[in-house]
């Protein structure tokens, strides 16, 4: 690695508390046959098309994952209190996502950089992604979704997306139905209903293997899987959902440098939240004929501590970065038996106080601000054929620290000349499904935008047009 | 006519037999859990009361529990086989034992129906002149004879009246390709072009 992409990669890792951690993250995905083995009902009840969620999908979700129509094993006391019920079978599933990417200018080959070398452009994901799941009941008020994952990118098995539930459910006078719970899960957005929120939001696969842009607000995913987080809610006749609760480090592959523990976290991990990070959703649901609108707003305000690694450390304490996130969300379903219809879009705007990264050099300014728009739109004919058209924008305050420029030598391409995060285009994507838990796609994204420009963004000469992507998948889920 | 006569005739056996097996009372326990299970299961497709809003759901509020039970128990036996039937209720209703079921019949025809839509159009009238007397040329019965005058149901006969056209009009479908085995009904479907269809759904989708 040439000396200047080093020092270009030290100050991404210096600024990664805003931006840089993205690239790391793998596509969300939640298609869990176990759960239709469990409730008896085929996936079309809770899906429209997976990883889309119906009313009854939510309402299953909202509950717990603990609907059941299998046998039981049993434990009651005297008085008939339910001490044990569990599923004669786990209900366990697979889940694999088998792909080819392609990018439309291929990116320099970092062992040639300055040479006509390029790296090979079409990568195979073999498996890009597969997953085991520990998807359903429990005990009689108790499930979850538990997903392990291994990567390609990270040739290694690791914690996915996960949510653990308990929830009940009380009859009100007038024949409403009252729910309340907990969810104990590890990504903001992930225990969410609907999928106009980040952590089950369109794209619902993505390439692993292309180039990402910088800038993406702390909600949208940076911090998946790196939390925990507990939050209370309540949904009220199916249609009121309020939820409240809050966020803490929760690292994975990262130990004490005195004790060699997996904690308490000290200077040598990098992006530690300080206290808990409050997070808030509330959203209204309203059911006709066969339609469903939801409008919603959500929000989660992370401290985050820079910290270091183990050869640089730095201690816990001082200023903070801070990412306030408030977003609104809007979804429109209409479900028929032969057209299926869903527009998604979301808004989130995030204030960034950057009091630590301003400190030390890596941003450029001690408050920014980064707004992201998303529009989808999906239909689907009989669950067979169908396809989504999304548009997607990141704007926000033009921040050389944190948007840096390309060190002389250095190869470009996740940089940018002008300091601008914004970024903006579409992404199309064609989907067939022979059978409903196995997903064939071709999907295209386009970038007007990227790091802050549309042609020569990086000041290498790279358009944005360049990072254009045909991602190629087969997934599926047993 | 010998199609009609043969038809009528299937028709009374049915209702002698329903009578017979009329449900039995469900027990408070019994009927406490079935009401716990209607608001908070049933209830997300079929609506609390029964009252679904989704056409693609049947309404369930003032139905005959002697139809419903023996719904429940095909589902259960997994031989209903249109379908929604299939993808739903097989799983749904592979645990429920009897006395849950006749419970579950039991809310659900002490709810009170609502009509899912109101208003007239000639497709409804037209509705309404095949619903009362048939249609004689293609030897089609009127379904009154069995669904009664006011489409509330007979004995083992379903109520039709308020139900979602759509979903009436899947049914018919249903019984015409034999995917809802029902011979009596697929006799009437049979002959049923797609616009009577239509016209019949349209008509019971307004009654009270």
């Amino acid at each position: 690695m040439s000396a200047a992409k080093i020092r270009l990669l030290g100050k991404l890792t210096a600024a990664a508390t805003c931006a840089a951690a993205w690239l790391a993250i793998s596509p969300a995905a939640l298609a869990v046959p176990s759960f239709a083995r469990q409730t008896g009902m085929a996936c079309e009840a809770c899906h429209t098309v997976f990883p889309e969620l119906t009313h009854f999908g939510r309402v299953f979700k909202a509950n717990g994952y603990t609907l059941t129509n299998v046998k039981q094993v049993r434990d009651v006391t005297g008085k008939k209190e339910e001490l044990l019920g569990i599923s004669q079978f786990p209900p366990l599933s697979i889940m694999a996502q088998i792909s080819y990417t392609e990018m439309k200018t291929p990116v320099p080959d970092l062992a040639a950089v300055g040479a006509p070398g390029v790296a090979q452009n079409g990568t195979a994901g073999f498996p890009q992604q597969f997953s085991f799941f520990y998807a359903g009941k429990i005990a009689p008020n108790l499930g979850a979704m538990f997903q392990l994952t291994y990567a390609n990118d990270s040739g290694t098995i690791g914690i996915d997306n996960s949510d653990i539930r308990f929830a009940d459910e009380l009859t009100l006078p007038d024949r409403g139905t009252f729910t309340y719970g907990l969810s104990l899960n590890n990504n903001p957005t992930v225990q969410d209903l609907w999928n106009s929120t980040p952590a089950w939001g369109f794209p619902y696969a993505l390439s692993n293997a292309n180039v990402t842009p910088l800038a993406a607000t702390a909600i949208s995913g940076p911090y998946a899987q790196d939390v925990a987080g507990l939050t209370a809610y309540v949904y009220w006749n199916e249609s009121l959902y309020v939820e409240a609760g809050g966020y803490r480090s929760a690292k994975q592959g990262v130990t004490n440098e005195l004790t060699g523990a997996a904690g308490p976290l000290d200077g040598t991990a990098s992006n530690v939240l300080q206290g808990l990070a409050p997070y808030w959703r509330i959203a209204y649901e309203y059911n006709w004929d066969r339609h469903s609108l939801e409008v919603g707003a959500y929000g989660l305000d992370l401290k985050v501590l820079p910290g270091g690694s183990p050869s640089a450390p730095s201690p816990l304490i001082g200023p903070y970065n801070e990412f306030d996130d408030v977003a609104e969300d809007l979804q429109y379903q209409f479900v028929g038996d032969q057209h299926l219809l869903s527009v998604l879009a979301t808004h989130i705007h995030e204030a960034q106080t950057l009091n630590a990264a301003f400190a030390s050099g890596a941003a450029a300014n001690p408050r920014d601000t980064l707004t992201t728009d998303e529009v989808a739109l999906t239909y689907y004919y009989r669950r067979k054929i169908g396809g989504t058209v999304q548009y997607f924008s990141t704007t926000g305050t033009t921040d050389a620290g944190l948007y840096p420029t390309t060190p002389a030598g250095a190869p470009g391409v996740i940089t940018s000349a002008n300091g601008s995060p914004d970024t903006r285009g579409w992404v199309a994507e064609l989907n067939y499904l022979p059978w409903l838990n196995v997903k064939v796609s071709a999907q295209y994204t386009w970038y007007s935008k990227f790091n802050g420009g549309g042609t020569d963004y990086d000041g290498v000469g790279r358009n944005a047009s360049g990072n254009n992507t045909l991602y190629l998948l087969l997934w599926f889920a047993y | 006519m010998a199609r009609l006569t043969m038809w009528l005739g299937g028709a009374a056996v049915l209702i002698a037999c329903g009578s017979a097996a009329w449900a039995d009372e469900p027990d408070a326990t019994t009927r406490l859990y079935a009401e716990h299970l209607a608001l908070t299961v049933c209830g997300i497709c079929h609506g609390t009361a029964g009252n679904s809003v989704q056409p693609k759901f049947p309404r369930l509020a003032g139905q005959n529990a002697n139809y419903l039970a023996a719904q429940l128990k095909a589902f259960r036996a997994q031989s209903r086989g249109d379908p929604d039937a299939i993808a739903y209720m097989w799983g749904m209703a592979s645990q429920l034992d009897d006395a849950t079921i006749d419970a579950l019949a039991s809310y659900y025809a002490a709810q009170r129906a609502e009509p899912s839509a109101t208003g007239t159009s000639a497709q409804a009238s037209r509705g309404r002149e095949i619903y009362l007397h048939g249609v004689a040329p293609q030897g089609v019965p009127a379904c009154s004879s069995c669904h009664g005058p006011d489409a509330h149901g007979l004995a083992e006969f379903p109520r039709l009246a308020g139900q979602h056209a759509q979903y009436v009009l899947k049914q018919l479908a249903s019984f015409q390709s034999n995917m809802r085995n029902v011979a009596i009904m697929h006799g009437v479907a049979q002959n049923l072009n797609l616009a009577d269809m239509d016209a019949v759904a349209a008509f019971l989708e307004t009654q009270p």
